[in-house]
């Protein structure tokens, strides 16, 4: 920890960034949150150029995702196998004709993949050049090989195949109890440039996740209809002001019981951030349609919102974390699987013509994570626990119509897999956040502080994002 | 002045405590506070030997556990050193008397304690006798034979010369009931263990009166969901001993899934709903006088997760009911029973989808589900990483070692093959019934070939039967069974960071229950609840993170219990609570994974609980919606709003509401256990004075107000 912060302090481009923007971090320093964020906004509003914006957001499918069923190895020979490893999960082919990929660099060998036939609403974005699909990426310390993973003198990443733990890596670096991930980390390099701190840098819509957590940037968490007043305090309570005074009163006198004081921070944090937000929330003119009864599209929506009324919240660079559940498909996967990649599609298909609709297509960069993958074997009617698999980059700034990485060899304990076609991943978390972190305005120096296995990888940007 | 470097925190040194997963800077407590002349005549080496302890987290959090003076005459220094063993052995077998003292590691959590005194009343004789006697019975070992009492103006206290040991109780100034031992086995120091109050249940035997009302709101609300105001006088005149055994020998109320079927929710429109489950979730959790019992089945609800929400098949109001009929027969039981009888239920077999699980085909390659092996292992019993018996993690070579590989879960999977809900006799489309028979064996399913995990191989052709005995055998008799298990139950009921001497000692007793059975589970509540760290109410006071936050439902269930809230058509009507932007963000038997709605190692990310290395689990729940949403939601409630005729008896509030400060102090007892500090009080008095109540909806509206306050403050919160 204090390693970490040496190393954030020593570094030039922070510092600068740092001295940049000295006279907000001070006025926000000495100015209550709520009164900060009024003249925070208009003190960005004048200063920050009119384009400057960046947000990243995090698609997160709780529970870990099929990869064989959702990128389906398409080529004959490919099918084959496919067909072969999981007889009673294979979707047909004449289904994936539809959703074939067609990339601007073909795969070597002849290879090919389709996509969920529910996923058909990405097949333009992939076409238009705004999706990229990445090849068997997953949690990992360093470079790994079969033969080392075999030797176990492998530097893994603890706990694998084991849900909390994966899902506290893929967003931290470190297994469950993590108290900080990287999308709140690289918030922390940025949060001086928002007004209001750190208030609305990184912000979730379904409940906490370590992932926006930074080492002094809160997570900041609403509903899809927005920020919940908090009435008690909001309004009279059973008629009396007096009443209502006096809870907001203690509700903000720091308690020594650290457990007492932490409810207390989330609480004040709700109780000065709700008029702020409602207020730029429903100022949104967002008119792109989003589908019906799509969870995960309504917490898109709601980002798209956000990003709607950047200029009200005076927000530079923004980390947006959203989520869906129900991954953990050990039965019923070719029931339930359909149903969760549409959700996906759709949703984030309408979101990426919300950011083009908003004209900020090229300044938001969309990205799915996930536990982990699952096993290409399947057992009667689902599919186990895995690690490496297949996910998707989405954005005007993505260089898409393209696979990154190599196509893992589908196989029960092949060269690519540690057995059941639990693919070895060949490209790293890590990879894709330094990637996502470039893009974003991390510097190379910040990128090992925020990612601390980034040292272990020599390529350290996938090179699918353009610098704009 | 002395300040003992030696001990303060190394960022990099760190040890591991309870929960797999966390790893927590050795020094939690992290003082570092220089004493008053406490340590008085200690030498450099006993300080490196002190720290060498730390590092074996004997002494993980030592800070400054002395008293202001040491009258008792020191033991040789040579001595120090030999009790090592003693003192980190992790007793492997509970029944060892002397192995893992229960005072010493409870040096971990009393440090700070010893900046002021326990109590000031005299310490009765009698007390501090009954306290040497016990610990000479129960760690003959350290306290060998029976002594007799020497005393010096400011101790009683008596001398073991075979183990150069000193026990001895504070009688004046600032010690006065604070219990001391100095010897070999405190390393030399003068280390204050306790206090006499706070042992008084263990010396006793349970033999104990909680005589303040706020002593007995806390118990009560560590072992139930909620109490109310005859509760409460009716513990005060009894013993917990007596208490327990009278809440073990309570019949159960009608089962969940009669009450399911008496009310209709078997009509065949419901086949394919959850209609009813919420019904009677509620008035289970609400109403049911089997108060201590009800509080487990919430507790174990929560650990061996089943959710409605993740049951494919038809009735899975009446899964979740057959579930939890089959937690409140087990609750109370031996673990063992109760790991078989829930991996018999469809409910889990649904959820965890070994329902009709198929063994491995060789043609297609098909391989047996691993979900419940998987989860079986790490959330149920046996957790990830290996464990001594305090929760610590063992280490090898600095590093933890796994429990499980990923071949052993194949392994083990195989167990789980065959099973199926039973429908013989039954016409589809069946009716809720086959809900609640267990499972049986459909013999084309099953694995026959060998199944090897855990280091235990089942040969090949063993039945299906005898296969999962040996397998829920093994995972019962996993040494990290009992500390993974008991860790989170402590959590559950009394504090999320309990010390590694607490997890040892309920520990200790879930592998020896003192009659040579392991897992008995009335044994083990009652470890908890007796323990000197649940009962002794100066080190919850005096620890700045002592304690557990209630959870939403729990908090709501309080307030219901405390005032008897009721449904006069035994509706129950208060439905699915889980949204975080209207209602508790959590709700009754709809987990949204078997990783519960929060998670045991769960820590705040960014916080001064992450920086003191401390887990909050229920945390998870709290962001800025549903901080909110949480008093939205009350505020309507205790009004009679959104919940159904969900109904409250405010009729002993009404007495007494002319009177604000007899109005808060009542619901600061019933509800905060009177943690609420007086200047609180006193600006809310303020406030609720401004209510008028000459009319008698203004009696309702100071009612409402007082109760919302209390309800929402981080004092009522948090459970000390």
């Amino acid at each position: 920890m204090n390693r970490y912060i040496q190393m954030m302090d020593n570094n030039q481009s922070r510092r600068s960034f740092l001295k940049t923007t000295a006279a907000l971090s001070l006025a926000r320093s000495a100015a209550p949150l709520a009164m900060s964020l009024a003249s925070m906004g208009e003190a960005s509003a004048l200063t920050a150029p009119a384009g400057d914006y960046k947000a990243l957001v995090c698609v997160f499918l709780y529970g870990g995702n099929d990869y064989a069923n959702t990128l389906i190895p398409y080529d004959q020979s490919s099918y084959n196998a496919y067909q072969s490893f999981r007889s009673n999960l294979a979707i047909s082919k004449v289904f994936l004709d539809p959703t074939v990929l067609n990339p601007i660099t073909p795969l070597p060998g002849g290879q090919q993949y389709a996509l969920a036939p529910e996923l058909a609403a990405l097949m333009p974005r992939f076409n238009s050049g705004a999706l990229s699909v990445l090849l068997n990426i997953g949690t990992l310390v360093e470079p790994i090989t079969k033969a080392k993973y075999a030797s176990g003198n492998a530097n893994l990443p603890p706990k694998l195949f084991s849900h909390n733990d994966q899902q506290s890596y893929w967003q931290s670096s470190s297994p469950e109890g993590a108290s900080s991930g990287w999308g709140g980390r690289m918030g922390d390099l940025f949060q001086a440039g928002n007004a209001g701190g750190s208030a609305f840098t990184c912000i979730g819509l379904n409940g906490n996740a370590v992932y926006l957590s930074g080492q002094t940037t809160f997570q900041y968490q609403l509903t899809t209809a927005g920020a919940v007043p908090f009435n008690a305090v909001n309004s009279s309570l059973f008629g009396s002001t007096s009443a209502s005074a006096a809870l907001k009163a203690v509700l903000n006198t720091p308690r020594t019981h650290l457990l007492e004081n932490e409810y207390l921070n989330v609480t004040q944090r709700s109780m000065n951030a709700y008029s702020s937000v409602n207020q730029a929330f429903s100022k949104s003119t967002l008119s792109t349609s989003f589908p019906l009864a799509n969870s995960l599209g309504d917490q898109l929506q709601a980002v798209a919102k956000l990003i709607s009324v950047r200029a009200s919240l005076g927000v530079k660079r923004q980390v947006f974390f959203v989520s869906l559940g129900g991954f953990d498909n050990h039965t019923l996967l070719a029931k339930v699987h359909p149903g969760l990649m549409q959700t996906l599609g759709d949703a984030m298909s309408a979101f990426y013509q919300a950011t083009v609709d908003l004209g900020v297509a090229n300044q938001v960069t969309t990205f799915t994570a996930s536990d982990f993958g699952r096993t290409l074997l399947s057992n009667s009617d689902g599919s186990d626990h895995g690690w490496g698999s297949m996910h998707f980059m989405l954005g005007g700034a993505v260089k898409g119509q393209s696979f990154i990485g190599t196509p893992p060899v589908l196989a029960n304990n092949g060269p690519d897999d540690v057995g059941q076609g639990r693919l070895l991943p060949q490209l790293s978390v890590d990879q894709l956040a330094a990637t996502l972190g470039n893009w974003f305005g991390v510097s190379a120096q910040d990128q090992l502080s925020v990612l601390p296995n980034l040292k272990n990888f020599t390529l350290k940007d996938l090179g699918n994002l353009s610098a704009t | 002045m002395l300040t003992i470097k030696t001990m303060q925190s190394n960022p990099d040194e760190m040890t591991s405590q309870g929960d797999p997963g966390v790893v927590r800077p050795k020094n939690e407590l992290d003082k570092q506070r220089p004493l008053d002349g406490s340590f008085l005549r200690l030498n450099e080496s006993t300080f490196s030997t002190l720290s060498a302890m730390s590092v074996l987290g004997v002494l993980s959090a030592c800070g400054s556990d002395v008293a202001d003076e040491l009258a008792m005459p020191l033991p040789a220094p040579s001595t120090a050193i030999n009790r090592l063993d003693l003192l980190t052995s992790n007793a492997p077998n509970g029944s060892s008397p002397g192995s893992l003292p229960a005072h010493i590691s409870l040096r971990v959590d009393v440090s700070s304690v010893a900046a002021t005194s326990a109590s000031t009343a005299p310490v009765s004789t009698t007390d501090a006798n009954a306290l040497f006697n016990w610990a000479e019975q129960q760690y003959p070992s350290l306290f060998p034979g029976v002594k007799a009492n020497l005393t010096t103006s400011s101790y009683v206290y008596r001398y073991y010369p075979e183990t150069k040991n000193y026990l001895g109780v504070g009688v004046s100034g600032s010690t006065v009931g604070n219990v001391y031992v100095l010897g070999p086995l405190s390393d030399g120091v003068l280390a204050l263990v306790g206090t006499l109050q706070g042992f008084a249940c263990q010396v006793s035997g349970g033999a104990c009166t909680l005589t303040s009302a706020n002593d007995a709101a806390r118990f009560l609300s560590q072992a139930t969901l909620g109490f109310t105001r005859a509760d409460l006088n009716n513990l005060s005149q009894t013993t917990i001993s007596q208490w327990l055994d009278a809440q073990f020998a309570q019949p159960t109320s009608i089962s969940y899934f009669s009450w399911l079927i008496n009310n209709g929710y078997d009509s065949s429109g419901f086949e394919n709903s959850t209609a009813g489950m919420d019904n009677v979730v509620w008035k289970k959790l609400i109403s049911s006088p089997d108060v201590l019992r009800q509080k487990m089945v919430q507790v174990f609800s929560e650990i061996w997760v089943v959710s409605v929400l993740g049951i494919n098949a038809s009735w899975r109001q009446f899964s979740v009911a057959n579930y939890l009929d089959v937690l409140e027969a087990n609750v109370f039981g031996n673990f063992r029973t109760l790991i078989e009888q829930i991996t018999m239920t469809p409910a889990m077999s649904y959820y965890l989808t070994y329902q009709g699980n198929v063994k491995t085909n060789p043609t297609t390659g098909s391989e047996p589900d691993e979900n419940y092996a998987r989860e079986l292992m790490q959330l149920f019993t046996i957790g990830l990483l290996n464990l001594n018996n305090d929760g610590s993690l063992q280490l090898v070579n600095g590093a933890p070692v796994q429990t499980y590989s990923q071949n052993d879960v194949s392994g083990l999977a195989r167990v789980f093959t065959g099973w199926s809900v039973d429908t013989h006799g039954l016409t589809a489309p069946y009716g809720p019934i086959y809900q609640q028979r267990p499972l049986v064996q459909v013999s084309s399913k099953y694995e026959t070939g060998a199944k090897t995990f855990l280091g235990v191989t089942i040969p090949a052709g063993t039945t299906a039967a005898q296969s999962l005995k040996i397998a829920l055998d093994t995972v019962f008799n996993h040494p990290n069974t009992a500390p993974f298990v008991c860790r989170q139950l402590i959590q559950k009921l009394v504090t999320s960071n309990p010390s590694a001497g607490y997890i040892n000692r309920v520990a200790n007793v879930f592998i020896n229950n003192g009659n040579s059975v392991r897992g008995d589970l009335k044994a083990v509540i009652k470890a908890i609840l007796m323990d000197p760290e649940a009962r002794d109410l100066s080190l919850a006071q005096q620890s700045n993170s002592f304690g557990k936050v209630r959870e939403p439902i729990v908090r709501f269930l309080c307030w219901a219990r405390a005032f008897n809230a009721n449904s006069a058509t035994d509706a129950w009507a208060i439905g699915d609570v889980s949204s975080a932007g209207s209602a508790l963000g959590q709700s009754p038997m709809r987990s949204p994974t078997v990783f519960n709605f929060y998670r045991p190692g769960y820590v705040p990310p960014n916080s001064a609980l992450s920086s003191a290395g401390l887990v909050a689990p229920e945390l998870q729940l709290s962001d800025e919606t549903t901080v909110a949403a949480y008093v939205n939601y009350m505020q309507k409630a205790i009004a009679g709003s959104g919940v159904g005729d969900l109904k409250a008896d405010y009729s002993l509030l009404q007495a007494i509401a002319s009177n604000s400060n007899a109005l808060l102090a009542e619901l600061n007892t019933l509800l905060a256990c009177g943690e609420i500090d007086a200047q609180t009080l006193t600006n809310f008095k303020v406030a609720l004075d401004t209510i008028s109540v000459t009319t008698s909806a203004g009696v309702m509206n100071r009612i409402y107000a007082a109760l919302t306050l209390v309800l929402a403050c981080p004092q009522f919160i948090v459970q000390k």
